[in-house]
């Protein structure tokens, strides 16, 4: 009996469980940031807030992981190929520039470049995978994973809206999603460790903290001091290793062609 | 071999997460050290002691120094101080809030980095690939963890080719500008190209399964594990709630 | 769009009839009009120079291409009789897995084929068998009977990644023979392999034909295969022309290049004398007491079996490494054509490549187009280097070599990758360096490369 040679047009029965977890995760990320940012627990100061921390920790974490599965599925293999590489150029990357430069995080360039590429769903996949992973060699970042869910999403949607098609477009980007991302990954800081793991960004947190704001406030400003510039950098690396691709490689990406997200750089 | 194999993966993590949630909520600082003191016992039983030292002291050094900075220097609450330099006190309050803040991450730490020691990656694949989540997600873990070190030694030969172009020896922002273009962009290449490569054959060996999968290799697992992790599970969940519990209701 | 056509076309395992082959973002088309049946247990040679198409056709032989929604096939393929049709209106989205149960294709780089995610060789073979969900028992009889049948069981509990290329192709192909398909496109499996391994790779393609197991081979020339063949292709242009064995005459290795030997007296270019050489953090040393000596003229080859520490020695003459002990002298520049050449390159286009570094006044800016027309790449000045064959983009490595007129030029496996036509012209190159005063040093398993080009051949141990 031979078998059938072609794939059955896509069925859109299984398409409903996934959409449901995506939108479960979200709503539990939102609600969760809502919360906190609505009733700023400050028990971090008399019981040392254990339950809110445990609370962000497995809130954040949940919500990442119901979105990555809610996206795995719909990856073609070619994105899911590109994926550990991307994540292992996080790593190596991230060591090598870093090395060398000023107290910024360039911890996702790969996440970045899979959004450019693969669109936002991947780059959010791919966000969430690259903590989970390292989280092997450094288990504080777990929590952080829904803000790496946040990068790789923004930089999909930067992309689809033509971000890449002028040089100068992509740290604009960058900084915007910097912004946005800081200010969802500061409750994590906040609560889950009470501040922040690099002696650098602690001493900004303190030095707004005595001038008289909150933890959560003073963690926040110093997100917004550091991640914009951090992603506006990795956003133009990422834009200018994208470009550096042969046409044949980056125009085999559907997303790439279907939103001409490359603009005049690739004919057609 | 490390000796943990006979244990399943999974049961390793349950342990884990039970062990930190637990501790955390408890937020005794007796506890945490007698965690971490554990950890340590168990790894000089595997023979990890000295990697387990110095990857958590690199990673919970600059930790401590941060949390002494904002909650050590900056008090919210008055309190007798220990030192005085100027404007800047350390009080005795905003020391126990840094140090138990410490411990918290401490605890996640060693725990989290024992149980990378612990287990070995195949297993860990193995086992995810058998449990009921998408089949990406052993693939993904195991192509990580297999890609990281061949990009490394990837990185290293570029490295050498491009010194043989005499590329890369530029100073200033420019100059450091170019040894990054030069050592990313065919690292870049190289890999991305690689990963397209191989997707078609991934795809012609039949991944991602469509249906049921199986393995080849063995993840060993008796019953008195699977008892011991949804136990684990529980306390790892309910626990927590029966230690705060009381001081919510004091509270409240 | 598929129908079943059993009676007709019975004694065909695969059939194809293409009558045009366009790559996404191509102007013009790769294949065209090209009609091929491939009956059970045959063999079937094609032969093509590097980026003639014969990778194409072999994937679509395969099923791997067209890649659904990019590449643009029309014509037809037949696959166990099994017909599926392509067209300018319908291109059908192909389930690659189930393709691949009838035609598996070893691609050129078998290690691609390997998923590079097991920890032991027996896993790796059963990736796909996994993938179907075939219960652990039956798994561990196929491995064992098909190790047995194969000669492999030395192999299955290596890890996959420590395998030498050799060992890779040969564990690749078994992983190709498990499922058991009917046919086996194999994209040259005998590239880049030394004596030994040639002939265990050979000996497993004869074990596979022996069992029924259609062949198609893929190869730079048909020399190797002309005795056994059932039908012998030539790819040229993008269409396939039968081969008689008259053709063949043609297809005969050129022979030794005449040269002025090298006079005795002539300038010693590098002089090594018990020189060591070890890696840093290694337990022995790579390299010990060599003793070697270079004149200007003259090429040195080294030989010696994977791991006796003939790249070393190129380094360590490049000045990448320096000995422990002994002395290493070279006079003037060196330049090195590393074995992975494609880490060398960076830029967006070959002109780019080449000129890269160089400074706009340099005197050296001229040799820029001069060394692309002696290498015959003037006409992929504005390519991607990633986007040239194999072949051509050695070449533009060993390009950004030549273009600072190394006074020894050092290669490492230069023959690698290259296809006839490259390889005539590394000759060129070789000769031209010598006669101007240089000297080569250059590493090879390719015995007959190295008898044709080297002087003499030290051999390392």
């Amino acid at each position: 009996m031979s078998s059938n040679l072609l794939l059955p047009e896509e069925t859109s029965s299984q398409t409903l469980r996934r959409r449901l977890m995506a939108v479960a995760g979200t709503v539990i990320l939102v609600a969760t940031y809502l919360t906190l940012i609505i009733t700023q627990p400050m028990g971090i100061v008399e019981g040392l807030g254990q339950g809110v921390a445990l609370g962000t920790f497995a809130a954040y974490l949940i919500s990442a992981v119901l979105l990555l599965l809610a996206v795995l599925p719909d990856l073609p293999v070619s994105t899911l190929t590109l994926i550990p590489v991307a994540l292992a150029l996080n790593i190596i990357l991230g060591q090598f520039v870093g090395s060398v430069m000023i107290p910024l995080y360039i911890d996702s360039i790969g996440t970045v470049i899979v959004g450019f590429l693969a669109g936002r769903r991947a780059g959010a996949a791919t966000g969430v995978l690259s903590t989970l992973v390292w989280s092997l060699f450094a288990p504080t970042v777990l929590p952080f994973a829904a803000g790496a869910a946040l990068v790789g999403f923004l930089a999909g949607t930067a992309a689809r809206y033509g971000a890449l098609r002028r040089v100068y477009l992509a740290p604009i980007a960058g900084l915007v999603a910097g912004v946005l991302v800081g200010v969802v990954s500061s409750p994590v800081a906040t609560f889950v460790y009470g501040g922040t793991s690099g002696v650098g960004t602690g001493a900004l947190v303190a030095a707004f903290s005595s001038m008289g704001d909150s933890l959560l406030s003073a963690v926040t400003k110093q997100a917004l001091i550091s991640d914009p510039g951090d992603k506006a950098v990795v956003f133009l690396v990422a834009a200018l290793l994208v470009y550096a691709l042969p046409k044949r490689l980056s125009g085999s990406f559907a997303f790439v062609r279907r939103y001409r997200v490359l603009g005049k750089r690739v004919s057609k | 071999m490390p000796r943990s194999n006979k244990l399943h993966p999974f049961t390793i993590l349950a342990i884990a997460v039970a062990v930190v949630t637990m501790t955390t909520a408890a937020s005794q600082w007796w506890l945490s050290c007698a965690v971490i003191g554990l950890c340590f016992l168990i790894t000089g039983w595997a023979g990890h002691t000295k990697k387990l030292a110095l990857l958590s002291g690199a990673m919970l050094l600059p930790t401590f120094l941060s949390l002494l900075l904002i909650h050590g220097l900056i008090p919210r609450v008055p309190s007798p101080a220990v030192a005085q330099w100027g404007p800047l006190r350390v009080t005795v309050h905003g020391l126990e809030v840094a140090l138990s803040l410490g411990l918290r991450t401490a605890v996640l730490v060693v725990v989290g980095l024992l149980c990378g020691l612990l287990i070995d990656k195949h297993q860990l694949v193995a086992a995810i690939d058998l449990s009921p989540v998408p089949p990406q997600v052993g693939y993904l873990l195991a192509a990580t963890l297999f890609l990281l070190p061949q990009m490394t030694e990837k990185q290293r030969q570029i490295g050498e080719a491009q010194t043989l172009r005499n590329a890369g020896i530029g100073t200033g922002l420019t100059g450091w500008f170019q040894r990054v273009r030069l050592r990313a962009v065919p690292l870049v290449l190289t890999s991305m190209q690689d990963a397209q490569d191989r997707a078609v054959h991934l795809s012609a060996r039949g991944f991602p399964a469509t249906g049921v999968r199986t393995r080849l290799r063995e993840v060993p697992d008796t019953s008195v594990q699977r008892g011991i992790r949804w136990a684990a599970v529980i306390c790892a969940v309910l626990g927590p709630v029966m230690i705060l519990a009381p001081t919510w209701f004091g509270i409240n | 769009m598929m129908d079943r056509n059993l009676s007709a076309q019975s004694t065909t395992v695969l059939g194809l009839d293409l009558h045009s082959y366009t790559y996404l973002h191509a102007q013009s088309s790769v294949l065209s009009d090209i009609r091929l049946e491939i009956q059970p247990g045959s063999l079937t040679v094609i032969s093509g120079h590097s980026g003639s198409g014969k990778s194409t056709l072999g994937a679509v032989l395969a099923g791997l291409l067209p890649r659904y929604d990019m590449d643009q096939l029309v014509g037809s393929v037949s696959v166990n009789g099994t017909k599926v049709e392509f067209s300018d209106s319908l291109q059908p989205r192909v389930d690659i897995a189930q393709w691949s149960k009838h035609v598996g294709l070893l691609p050129q780089e078998a290690g691609h084929y390997l998923s590079g995610i097991r920890g032991t060789v027996s896993e790796e073979l059963v990736f796909c068998l996994e993938n179907q969900g075939m219960p652990r028992e039956q798994m561990h009889q196929l491995v064992t009977a098909l190790a047995q049948r194969l000669g492999l069981e030395h192999l299955l509990d290596r890890h996959p990644q420590q395998l030498s290329g050799g060992q890779e192709r040969l564990v690749a192909m078994a992983a190709l023979a498990i499922s058991e398909p009917e046919v086996l496109v194999l994209d040259e499996p005998l590239a880049g392999l030394d004596k030994q391994a040639t002939a265990l790779v050979s000996q497993m393609i004869n074990l596979l034909r022996a069992q029924g197991t259609a062949l198609v081979v893929l190869a730079d020339s048909v020399h190797f295969w002309s005795h056994e063949a059932d039908a012998l292709w030539s790819l040229e242009q993008g269409t396939l022309q039968r081969l008689s064995t008259v053709d063949q005459q043609h297809q005969a290795k050129t022979s030794k290049v005449e040269r002025q030997p090298a006079s005795d007296d002539s300038r010693v270019l590098l002089n090594m004398a018990s020189v060591q050489l070890a890696y840093p953090g290694a337990a022995r040393p790579a390299v010990q007491d060599l003793d070697l000596q270079v004149r200007a003229g003259q090429c040195l080859g080294l030989a010696g079996a994977n791991g006796s520490g003939k790249t070393t020695v190129l380094k360590a003459m490049a000045g990448l490494l320096k000995p422990t002990t002994g002395t290493l002298d070279t006079v003037g520049q060196t330049g090195l054509l590393l074995q992975n050449s494609s880490d060398q390159l960076f830029e967006r286009t070959v002109l780019r490549e080449v000129s890269f570094g160089i400074p706009k006044k340099s005197p050296l800016r001229k040799r820029v187009p001069e060394v692309l027309a002696q290498l015959g790449l003037e006409h992929f000045g504005d390519t991607h280097p990633y986007e040239l064959p194999a072949s051509a983009r050695r070449l533009v490595a060993l390009a950004t070599v030549l273009v600072r007129e190394p006074q020894i030029l050092l290669l490492d496996e230069p023959t690698e990758a290259l296809d006839e036509a490259g390889e005539t012209i590394l000759q060129e190159v070789i000769n031209s360096v010598l006669e101007r005063g240089g000297a080569v040093v250059l590493s090879s398993h390719d015995e007959q490369f190295m008898q044709r080009t080297a002087d003499r051949v030290h051999v390392m141990n």
